[in-house]
């Protein structure tokens, strides 16, 4: 017999003898105890308890001052323990029956316990015990030990009722209205790119980014550098990478000419990719040799503290043109007037609405929002990304009907109750 | 191999995220919380990066003594100061750590940040010349708007001797206006602005009589809350959708340039 039997063992004839201590001293005990799963629990840690009072009186001396919910688990198995271990959580005692909460009053015969261990953890066990005081004696918990500290006190025990396990939820169907338009939009998407392999698809010009070979252009000619600052968010936000295709094709055209960009970093992480970007442009275009990995450089990642290092340089190097490309804060203004007054060319793009009529009335072009995005497919032309700027174009001729719809359907709805505040409703995101 | 295996990580990360947003169950939200540790732990890997170019670069330019070679020294004094009073005397609340950043890099900051007013100035004065339509329209929104964020708006809507008075002062201006506006632009520009600028307070009284008495930081909040949240909005559509398709791309491994290749 191994040790956690034993152990098993010991605890089963000790909670027997208890029970038995407790029918000795003639004390009713609750029945009826059955355990469920929450039904409001989404994540799977919550069990609702209900039992039925003791139906016998209490003794005389005693009074039944509330109940005491009483839980222990399964000793979690080695691949439950190895998975809790590479988590690192915190590997629960085996066997161990612990008050997992007090219900005050006697009105009261049902209640949830929250925090448990869920699937894939082992199973649950709970008992429920009367808890009878001395007649006058007060209920007092001490919270932090999570126990009953009044003198004197007696429990009558239900037998242990398990295993149990709470369930939860695989699936949250509040976002159902995200799910489906994901799909749509997604079918689009893959719909655009079959036609865009038939034919060639018309993009609308960009003038902030026909503008980029101009400002290439430029630099070239007056012998000065190209400023690039790709904002202010980490590699893992989207108008950080959509900066860094502006990049590509920017170092790709400035490389023959051996035209230096300088890009300040304010995340070391983007100054690796960046440095990268460069660097195969620059092998692409044919002129490894050009390339300056010392133009591109960590600078700090304190927001005013980088505004300050990328205004010195501008007004040091007078930049010919000047790209700010991503995500954008408060410098956004400070970075474009100051730009503006050492002369360069300014082309920004972001998706920071707050910050687009800071870059609208400071730079000389600016991306609104989705042309960031559009970019990369715009420069390099690929069919792939074309298509993808196709369906974005569907995606928001559908939204834009489905406002109109919309618009006619929540009008109704003011004066018909029914079907169509429920339709409403259905387009909420939760 | 170099290039496969970030995708392949990639694909599996963006999936489970993906997928994670439609599941409330326990085991997605502790490894949705699981992939954010790690994510903070490779972002403080990251920071060695960060540090030893900053090192690097600014000890090139002091060695090679470019120009301006001494703001290198500063900053690196700086650093090294900065790492030796933490690491010696922690970064506690009332250690000496503290006591530079409070007294120092933040009052640096703060005037950093505080250039942005001066700069909000020289960008309105720019931008809000009535040129063209258009321009016109903005600039006579922005007009309301200001006006609705200060206690003269509403006291000229509400007062009519304050609007007088209002009239009065952008008579003057119009007046000491008038000369330069008529060098720079000619003189029948020069009327139309001083017309147009003395119209603002009459067109301020009519809009507040519509209005049946709605003060004009009222009109404000209309501004704001209406027609500007509509084309906020419509940028936000088109953003929400590049995204979306910037984020297939990534996931399915169209997009390389967050790999460092394109």
């Amino acid at each position: 017999m191994t040790m956690m039997r034993k152990a098993r063992l010991v605890i089963g004839i000790f909670a027997a003898l208890a029970t038995a201590q407790s029918w000795a001293a003639g004390l009713p005990a609750p029945t009826g105890l059955s355990v469920t799963p929450d039904p409001e629990d989404d994540e799977g840690t919550a069990l609702i308890l209900k039992w039925t009072a003791p139906e016998s009186p209490p003794p005389a001396g005693f009074t039944l001052a509330g109940y005491a919910v009483e839980h222990r688990q399964d000793a979690p198995t080695p691949a439950v323990r190895l998975y809790e271990k590479l988590l690192g959580q915190k590997v629960p005692d085996p066997a161990k029956t612990e008050v997992a909460k007090f219900v005050k009053g006697t009105d009261k015969t049902e209640t949830n316990v929250k925090n448990l261990d869920p699937w894939p953890s082992p199973m649950h066990y709970f008992s429920v015990s009367a808890v009878y005081l001395p007649e006058g004696a007060a209920w007092e918990v001490d919270e932090k030990a999570n126990k009953l500290t009044t003198k004197g006190e007696q429990e009558a025990a239900t037998p242990e009722v398990g295993p149990v396990q709470p369930v939860g939820k695989w699936y949250n169907p509040d976002r159902t209205n995200v799910a489906a338009t994901a799909a749509i939009y997604t079918i689009v998407v893959i719909l655009a790119l079959i036609f865009a392999r038939r034919r060639d698809m018309y993009i609308r010009p960009i003038a902030g980014l026909q503008a980029v070979d101009d400002a290439i252009g430029r630099a070239t000619e007056m012998g000065k550098p190209l400023l690039f600052v790709s904002g202010l968010t980490g590699i893992g936000d989207v108008p950080t990478i959509a900066a860094m295709l502006i990049l590509g094709h920017l170092a790709r055209r400035a490389a023959p000419y051996e035209t230096p960009i300088l890009a300040p970093c304010n995340d070391p992480m983007v100054m690796s990719v960046t440095r990268e970007i460069v660097r195969e442009s620059y092998t692409e275009a044919g002129r490894p040799d050009a390339y300056q990995p010392e133009n591109i450089y960590f600078v700090t990642d304190s927001q005013f503290g980088y505004v300050a290092a990328v205004d010195g340089l501008m007004l040091r190097e007078k930049p010919a043109a000047n790209f700010y490309m991503g995500y954008f804060f408060a410098e956004s203004l400070i970075l474009a007037e100051t730009g503006n007054e050492a002369g360069a060319i300014q082309i920004a793009g972001t998706d920071a609405d707050t910050q687009l009529p800071f870059f609208i009335t400071s730079c000389d072009y600016t991306l609104m929002g989705e042309e960031l995005y559009a970019a990369g497919a715009y420069l390099s032309r690929d069919p792939v990304l074309l298509a993808q700027l196709k369906g974005q174009d569907i995606g928001k001729a559908i939204i834009g009907l489905m406002l109109i719809v919309s618009t006619a359907i929540a009008s109704i709805a003011i004066f018909h109750s029914g079907v169509v505040p429920r339709f409403v409703e259905w387009f909420n995101t939760k | 191999m170099r290039v496969h295996v970030p995708i392949a990580i990639c694909f599996l990360a963006g999936l489970f995220m993906l997928v994670q947003f439609f599941v409330p169950h326990h085991l997605g939200v502790v490894y949705y919380e699981e992939l954010q540790a790690w994510t903070r732990i490779v972002i403080a890997f990251t920071m060695v990066l960060g540090i030893s170019s900053l090192i690097r670069t600014h000890w090139e330019k002091i060695r090679r003594r470019r120009q301006d070679w001494g703001y290198s020294v500063v900053t690196l004094v700086s650093f090294i100061a900065m790492v030796t009073i933490g690491a010696a005397r922690g970064s506690e609340k009332g250690s000496p750590f503290m006591w530079a950043f409070d007294s120092v890099f933040n009052p640096l900051d703060a005037t950093m940040f505080s250039l942005l007013a001066f700069f909000m100035a020289s960008a309105a004065y720019r931008t809000f010349r009535a040129r063209t339509p258009e321009a016109t329209v903005l600039l006579l929104t922005a007009v309301i708007v200001m006006l609705g964020r200060v206690p003269l708006g509403d006291m000229m809507v509400q007062h009519g001797a304050y609007g007088i008075w209002a009239g009065l002062l952008f008579l003057c201006i119009a007046w000491a206006a008038f000369p330069w506006c008529a060098a720079r632009f000619g003189r029948g520009t020069a009327w139309a602005l001083g017309v147009a600028l003395m119209l603002v307070p009459v067109a301020l009284l009519v809009v507040s009589a519509h209005l049946r008495g709605m003060p004009i930081s009222g009109a404000t909040e209309w501004i704001m809350n209406t027609p500007a949240v509509g084309a906020k909005r419509g940028i936000l559509f088109g953003v929400a959708l590049g995204s979306i398709a910037t984020s297939l791309r990534i996931i399915f491994g169209i997009e390389r340039s967050h790999l460092g290749g394109h």
